[in-house]
């Protein structure tokens, strides 16, 4: 119900500031949700890493290194989604009033928390790249330190498109119920058929809705950059990401806009 | 002029998802350094007039002058000179004490260099210098709230929003909470403090001046000691014994309202219904509202199944019941039928079986009527209406007179009825918007 929201005063740097300090520091106290989304990838790595044997796939695909770059790219969506969805989590415990009514633009107040987000995002992927390595699924190379640096941008941009999609899902729920209805309906579509896990052939039959799906090209891009491996062109991957990103950014600062907390 | 530091001219709110009609045409005019309190039943318009000062909603209509600037041209100066303390707690429970109080004064653009000095000074004045390291999750009710007045107070602001600060408390953290908005109210620094509230005692214990609003409008405005003298004079209480002829009533009361100097005339008692609800609370039980535990009661004495549930599941609600006046157990016994005595837990059963038999009728069982009478000076009109009553042969059984207090005020301007946002409300409101477009 809020119509007045400080357009003209633009964008206000040190709140900006502190609302992503806040988002990070709100992450790092949480261990529980640390725990859970490294105990989720490392079970992924296991899991898929060696249930399909080596002769499930053509000779010379390394699948464990597609596994985890998949599995990183995963973390995005995930951590994107729900980290967007808890705005609701203030709007229930009232916070969300203490900062729409501070003189700060909506905008302010949308780019200290993507970006908080964004933030939390690249760490985890980090951590995850990390653990790929750990288990050797990546390989030794030493170029691959310098393929995960040029992740770190390509991750930041990914999950503010993401984030985007958590906004405008947080601005319109109203109760923690509705998030099996988000996991069951956007966000594990979104996983299975982007080829996070599994590859997506172009004789398969769910190879349109893969084409379509705008994470998969994220996921290519991700891929294509750590380990070469690639489905889409790299120059498709990045307008496809991009526009993806800045249209959800969009999306997602109109929503936070119209947001009514009263 | 310059010396009100709110000016608020036909200031109108209409709600468009359901065309409500939240704020009517308003004009307040709030001086520099004085507690003001906004008094009015639930749906009133009250959160609503303070939203918009706050620039939290638009209006619809008419202007309104915070601290000099007007609410719709310079909502980011308006919103520095204000601190607000929301009706709903508005804290990051996940974040210490300190944090909160970090995020607001850089949200407000404090300076780094007094932003540290001026926390601690907040901190101290509400006495939480030593829970500031602590996660607010693990306040009380009291301290969040402390908290959050001292979070309004963190940017310097020229005056102090507060809807229903000491909503849910318990009296000893209200009484604490009083103490500071006085202590706020002092000294130079005098903050202006714009109070709702629908105690009518935190009212008349701060406010300068009180205005009470119903329906989204200003229905009366004058400091408490003024409001009550507006209603003036006196309030006689009669309770009568068990009168045999219930019709003699309605003739006494228009007999008696043809006494001059007799303004007002109410049957049954001027006060709340709920009021009479008699509260005695074991000692045992967890701090839970009062006020909770009586808006429950007066629900279940309206519902039988309710009632029913509660001694079900809670036997401390059975104890209250063997506790109770014979008055309200007579009441709850005639709540029930044949049919749900089954259900009521043995022990209960017995009692309310024995009342509905008559068995424990005794004088003090009869019902009593009770007329209260607001009059010019009841010395004078007492003797008239002792006269009539004993004309129609009514036996008094008690006779009080007393000064109106702010409950009198309250009542007689909003009347007794308890409000809820129903649709019939809703109805009402949208006739007169259509009543107001067809006379434009």
């Amino acid at each position: 119900m809020s119509d007045l929201n400080l357009k003209h005063i633009g964008i206000n740097y040190p709140a900006v500031w502190i609302l992503t300090k806040r988002e990070v520091i709100a992450f790092w106290r949480d261990k529980a949700r640390i725990i859970s989304s490294f105990a989720q990838a490392i079970l992924f790595l296991l899991v898929f890493g060696y249930s399909l044997g080596q002769n499930t796939f053509p000779p010379g695909f390394n699948y464990k290194a597609y596994l985890a770059s998949g599995i990183g790219a995963l973390t995005i969506l995930f951590t994107g989604i729900f980290g967007g969805m808890g705005l609701m989590r203030d709007k229930m415990f009232g916070f969300m009033k203490e900062l729409i009514v501070a003189p700060v633009s909506r905008q302010t107040l949308m780019i200290g928390r993507t970006l908080g987000i964004a933030i939390q995002t690249v760490i985890q992927v980090l951590i995850i790249l990390t653990l790929g390595i750990a288990f050797g699924f990546l390989g030794y190379n030493p170029d691959l330190f310098l393929r995960i640096l040029i992740i770190i941008p390509i991750a930041l941009a990914a999950s503010m498109g993401i984030v985007g999609i958590g906004l405008i899902i947080g601005t319109k729920i109203r109760n923690f119920q509705s998030f099996g209805l988000i996991q069951t309906f956007i966000v594990m579509p979104m996983f299975w058929l982007s080829g996070t896990i599994l590859p997506i052939t172009n004789d398969s039959i769910l190879y349109p809705i893969y084409q379509y799906n705008p994470f998969s090209y994220c996921v290519d891009l991700f891929r294509s950059v750590l380990i070469g491996i690639n489905n889409f062109d790299i120059w498709l991957d990045i307008l496809v990401m991009s526009a993806f990103a800045i249209g959800l950014i969009l999306l997602g600062a109109i929503s936070f806009n119209k947001m009514d907390v009263s | 002029m310059e010396e009100n530091i709110i000016e608020v001219e036909n200031l109108t709110k209409i709600y468009e998802n359901g065309n409500v009609l939240a704020v009517d045409n308003i004009d307040l005019h709030i001086k520099q350094g004085e507690i003001f309190a906004l008094l009015g039943p639930n749906g009133a318009g009250k959160t609503t007039t303070i939203s918009m000062l706050a620039t939290l909603l638009s209006n619809t209509a008419g202007q309104a002058i915070v601290n000099g600037y007007d609410i719709k041209k310079h909502p980011d100066k308006v919103r520095k000179s204000i601190g607000i303390v929301f009706q709903e707690p508005s804290l990051d429970g996940d974040m210490k004490g300190i944090e909160n109080l970090e995020i607001h004064a850089i949200l407000y653009g404090m300076p780094k260099k007094i932003r540290n000095a001026k926390i601690k000074e907040v901190l101290k004045l509400v006495d939480l210098e030593d829970k500031a390291e602590i996660f607010v999750r693990n306040y009380s009710g009291g301290m969040k709230r402390r908290l959050e007045i001292a979070r309004g107070l963190l940017h310097e602001p020229k005056i102090l929003f507060l809807d229903e600060p000491t909503l849910g408390l318990d009296p000893q953290t209200r009484r604490k909470i009083w103490e500071k908005i006085k202590e706020l109210n002092k000294g130079e620094s005098k903050i202006t403090i714009l109070i709702t509230t629908h105690y009518m005692e935190e009212a008349d214990e701060l406010a300068d001046r009180i205005c009470i609003m119903d329906h989204g409008k200003i229905i009366a405005l004058d400091t408490s000691k003024n409001l009550k003298k507006q209603l003036s004079g006196d309030v006689i209480d009669i309770e009568f014994d068990k009168i045999e002829d219930t019709s003699l009533l309605p003739s006494l009361i228009s007999q008696l309202k043809e006494i001059p100097g007799i303004k007002h005339i109410s049957l049954g008692d001027s006060k709340n219904n709920q009021e009479e609800i008699p509260l005695n609370l074991p000692k045992n039980i967890p701090n839970i509202d009062p006020n909770v535990i009586k808006a429950r009661m007066q629900e279940m004495m309206q519902d039988p199944k309710k009632l029913l549930m509660a001694w079900k599941n809670f036997p401390m609600s059975q104890q209250m019941f063997q506790d109770a006046p014979l008055e309200m157990k007579k009441k709850i016994a005639n709540m029930f039928n044949d049919d749900l005595i089954k259900d009521i837990p043995e022990n209960i059963r017995e009692v309310i079986i024995n009342i509905k038999n008559g068995v424990f009728e005794d004088d003090n069982s009869r019902e009593i009527s009770k007329i209260s009478i607001s009059c010019e000076h009841g010395g004078k009109q007492l003797p008239l209406i002792m006269q009539n009553i004993d004309q129609k042969k009514i036996i008094i059984k008690n006779i009080y007179m007393h000064q109106p207090t702010l409950e009198d005020v309250f009542l007689h301007y909003v009347g007794t009825k308890i409000r809820e946002e129903t649709s019939d409300r809703t109805k009402d409101i949208k006739k007169r918007i259509q009543m107001r477009q067809l006379t434009r």
